[in-house]
């Protein structure tokens, strides 16, 4: 193994590592900025400066090579840091920075330079993301997730020197661009320029209104990082501490996302199996991932047959909640306030979609976001980690391990094929290789004599490369899965922003922990879903069952 | 001059009757360097370039930006033959498919002239293939992975070396770029019409002769000067915006070493003469102001010390610095020095610490 010298010390390490990786491999801190673990090294901050050789250069893009007499810290460094620190800070207003974990290093040499701020127009007309770029301090994480990551190209650098900053093309509203709303951008942003758009006002407002009744769905993913929120150890289950916090906020009824899952389940599966019973609009690709769908009708309009017109778990469960729970508890919908938390900036938008509304009103009123509801939590005292744990409530609680791994990538396939299995008798498919996290995976399935291809696809970059060739008749998927954040939901824009893959990894073992310790597994074995086929909506795929369950897309493309 | 010496298809006839390798051979042994101010050996520069397998490309860097040179100018007005000749025995020699000429939007009027003798070439070597991109006027896109960006069709933003444009380049492809001047030295050494001590000088500022010259290195500065003959007596002179600020010294010798000593930089040697009557902190505005134009945004030193600096230099001509003040200033000026991402930015504020060193009197301090 190469050797370097890193304060004096003599230091082995892996080739093709960069001297930033050594260094915090072997607990020696580095401050950074632009640098993130999952992203292209770009260079780009400078704060991460080390002394190589007596040159200045900076740690997270250069590699480590066998010789190099590294210092890490030193008066000159300090100094350079310092100044490095303070003109970055001095081109924002620091009390509107929303979250400072990222940056708190880089505040403490505020106030260096007297600041020179920008007043440029807040973006704030689209439900999902809110852009205040007059918080851009030009890490330029962003723009990599949006170019690099998921080729969408929303942000990317405007003007040049000094102007410099992350924004759409002629500084047009992201409602204006080709932007998804997934919100990885607002998951890397250090500063809160981009963050998602707040609905703890209006959820609060709701909660104090006597004659509402507002009951709370929460996303399968949200379990396994809500904990992060407040310090516990990444893959930390708190499912029933998570109920009981949401029963401390005030809400009437604590639900979950996990039983619209196994709606979404049920009726997927039947509608796959329908359409290779009839070979039509294959492959058929999932439709539960809100910021996919705008992916597709803003790029491949001419695609959106191949989309399962099953609604995602979150409308389902709305628009059940405002007719079937409506009738059996005998409250007027009009009434009845839905709020989903959810690990997704892209969810504000869906729950706005005009077709959105088959219960007569917006199925779903309003979405936080994982970060929202943490602080909302903070700002009510509820400390999360202490709470006992409580169980969901009757009837929309209860829901199979079918609906908890949704949250992964991955996690709908196998859902789906749980069913089909059921269904079909015959089918033989490699159920550990669908655990893995990878951005593009193939399985083969075998169905009765069938022999069908399986394509698990997360990131807008990988589902681009898919949809291209689906274009051009190279594409020989029956099935895709897409999901447009990297390892899933679990890896979503509304998630802790300390979110990385390794994190994401561990995420996602713990919704299998959730699913395995689980006696019903499977969406069709949920005894809630049987009653609300056997005595609301009939048959799945049935007139009644499109009513609720089922939606349509549209050409977005400009 | 030996610039002004028309090739004829002399210099490529004689590189299509050896082989590529006998030509980087002849080329290493011209002791040929890099014009453009980086002085890289040349042949090596092709040599490495030709190791690679594939699709490669060639790009001559004509994106002359540096105030006070204007070489290339001269060479794409009065002999673009030459340009264009070394560059279809460079795409011959490293094999590239295509030669870019990328030239800066200001010498658009120096097209016409050079689209002709491209034609002119392509005529009678129609399995070349080159096209000429014109720039929108950026500075930093006379930075070799910044041209790259631009002729790609992105804002010009440095890309980070390495991989070095020989290995990784054009569309990700091994990709030679060679300056102006560098490559219309080719043709002469095909034609052992070469002399390596020549160099061109772009001379400019207070003196009555301003124009091209070609003077040996190795000379002295003020033979040069009496060449140009200056108005008044000079003071100090400039290397371009980002070569530093040189307190006149008629003796020294121009070299890239004796020049290095002072911490000026010889670069493409564009040479701004300065006399007695001028103040060397109004220009150090013009030049950091030039510079706050120029830079992509990319990295913080660049992006927002320059802007610092300017603050501090326009107090320092209104009122005078405080002590602490001189400091930051004298702060800033090694940070951005050190810390800035490509050479723009660590070039930016050479003059400044050149003055700051050498003409202290020159920037008010308050008592």
């Amino acid at each position: 193994m190469p050797e370097i010298k890193i304060n004096g010390k003599k230091i082995k390490f892996e080739e093709g590592k960069t001297i930033l990786d050594v260094c915090r491999k072997n607990n020696i801190k580095i401050p950074t900025l632009c640098y993130h673990p999952d992203l292209k090294a770009e260079g780009k901050c400078r704060q991460c400066i080390v002394e190589v050789n007596g040159k200045i250069m900076t740690s997270c893009n250069t590699q480590a090579k066998e010789g190099m007499n590294i210092i890490t810290e030193n008066e000159k460094i300090k100094k350079y840091r310092k100044i490095n620190a303070a003109l970055l800070m001095s081109r924002v207003k620091t009390k509107d920075i929303l979250e400072t974990e990222d940056i708190e290093e880089l505040m403490e040499h505020d106030g260096l330079f007297e600041n020179k701020l920008r007043n440029l127009p807040i973006d704030n007309k689209n439900p999902a993301i809110e852009r205040n770029i007059n918080l851009c301090i030009n890490c330029g994480k962003c723009i990599r997730k949006c170019h690099d990551v998921q080729s969408v190209d929303a942000i990317y650098p405007a003007f040049k020197g000094i102007e410099t900053i992350a924004a759409t093309p002629f500084l047009c509203p992201l409602d204006q661009t080709v932007c998804t709303y997934c919100g990885q951008c607002s998951l890397v942003c250090p500063t809160g320029a981009i963050r998602e758009k707040s609905s703890i006002r209006d959820v609060e407002k709701a909660l104090k209104d006597e004659g509402k009744h507002v009951i709370i769905q929460t996303a399968p993913s949200m379990r396994a990082s809500l904990g992060e929120e407040f310090g516990l150890k990444p893959g930390s289950l708190i499912t029933g501490k998570m109920v009981t916090a949401l029963k401390k906020l005030g809400f009437n009824r604590v639900f979950d996302t996990d039983f619209g899952a196994d709606m979404t389940t049920y009726e997927e599966a039947h509608e796959l199996m329908e359409r290779i019973e009839k070979n039509k609009n294959l492959p058929m690709t999932t439709s539960c991932c809100p910021a996919w769908i705008v992916f597709m009708e803003k790029n491949y309009p001419e695609l959106l047959n191949h989309i399962s017109t099953c609604k995602s778990p979150q409308q389902m469960f709305g628009a059940i909640a405002k007719t079937y729970y409506a009738k059996l508890h005998n409250i007027d919908p009009k009434n009845i306030v839905v709020v989903s938390a959810m690990p997704c900036t892209a969810k504000k938008f869906e729950c706005e979609r005009r077709e959105m509304r088959s219960s007569g009103f917006k199925d779903v009123d309003y979405v936080l976001t994982t970060r929202e509801l943490g602080r909302m939590l903070k700002q009510n005292n509820i400390n999360l980690p202490s709470l006992n744990d409580s169980e969901f409530d009757k009837p929309l609680g209860i829901s199979s391990g079918s609906g908890a791994i949704f949250g992964t990538t991955g996690g709908v396939t196998q859902a789906v094929l749980r069913v089909i299995e059921w269904k079909m008798k015959s089918m033989d498919v490699e159920w550990e290789e669908l655990k893995k996290v990878e951005g593009i995976r193939q399985i083969k399935l075998k169905l009765g004599d069938k022999e069908l291809l399986l394509g698990i696809i997360y990131g807008l970059g990988n589902a681009r490369k898919v949809m291209e060739d689906l274009k051009k008749g190279k594409c020989r998927y029956d099935f895709i899965e897409v999901m447009a954040c990297p390892g899933g939901c679990i890896g979503g824009g509304g998630q802790p922003k300390s979110t990385d893959m390794d994190i994401v990894k561990k995420r996602s073992l713990a919704l299998y922990r959730q699913d395995e310790k689980l006696e019903m597994r499977k969406a069709h074995e949920n005894p809630v879903l049987k009653e609300v086929y056997d005595n609301f909506l009939g048959e799945p795929l049935s007139k009644k069952a499109h009513k609720y369950l089922h939606t349509r897309y549209f050409n977005r493309k400009k | 001059m030996q610039i002004e010496k028309k090739p004829n298809f002399k210099g490529i006839e004689n590189a299509l009757k050896i082989s590529p390798e006998a030509v980087i051979d002849k080329i290493k042994l011209s002791k040929l360097t890099g014009r453009g101010g980086a002085c890289f050996p040349t042949g090596k520069k092709w040599e490495i370039a030709s190791a690679n397998q594939g699709e490669k490309f060639f790009i001559i860097n004509a994106d002359e930006s540096e105030p006070g040179n204007f070489k290339d100018q001269y060479i794409l007005k009065n002999n673009p033959d030459l340009i264009i000749e070394g560059l279809l025995i460079g795409c011959h020699t490293v094999n590239a498919k295509k030669g870019f000429i990328y030239i800066r939007d200001e010498y658009k009027d120096l097209i016409k002239n050079l689209q002709d003798s491209v034609n002119k070439y392509i005529k009678k070597y129609p399995q070349f293939d080159i096209e000429i991109i014109l720039g929108a006027g950026a500075y930093v896109c006379g930075e070799e992975t910044a041209i790259i960006e631009s002729i790609e069709g992105f804002p010009g933003i440095p890309r980070m070396k390495p991989p070095y444009p020989g290995e990784k380049g054009f569309q990700g492809k091994p990709t030679v770029i060679n300056n102006a001047e560098t490559i219309a030295m080719i043709p002469l050494i095909m034609n052992n019409e070469f002399n390596p001590e020549l160099r061109l000088f772009s001379l400019s500022g207070n003196v009555k002769k301003p124009g091209v010259y070609e003077f040996p290195l190795g000379i002295k500065l003020k033979e040069i000067m009496e060449k140009a003959e200056p108005e008044g007596k000079i003071k100090s002179i400039f290397m371009g915006a980002s070569g530093g600020c040189l307190k006149y010294d008629p003796e020294i010798k121009v070299t890239q070493e004796a020049f290095r000593e002072k911490n000026v930089c010889l670069g493409s040697r564009g040479i701004i003469v300065i006399n007695e009557n001028q103040s060397l902190i109004r220009m150090l505005k013009y030049i950091t102001e030039f510079f706050i134009h120029e830079s992509c945004g990319k990295c913080t030193p660049c992006r927002e010390g320059n802007a610092r600096i300017l603050e501090l230099i326009e107090k320092s001509i209104e009122k005078g610095l405080t002590k602490e003040e001189h400091e930051r200033l004298n702060d800033l000026a090694n940070y951005i020095k050190e810390c800035s991402f490509c050479g723009l930015g660590m070039s930016s504020t050479t003059a400044l610490l050149n003055i700051l060193k050498e003409f202290k009197e020159e920037i008010k301090c308050l008592k």
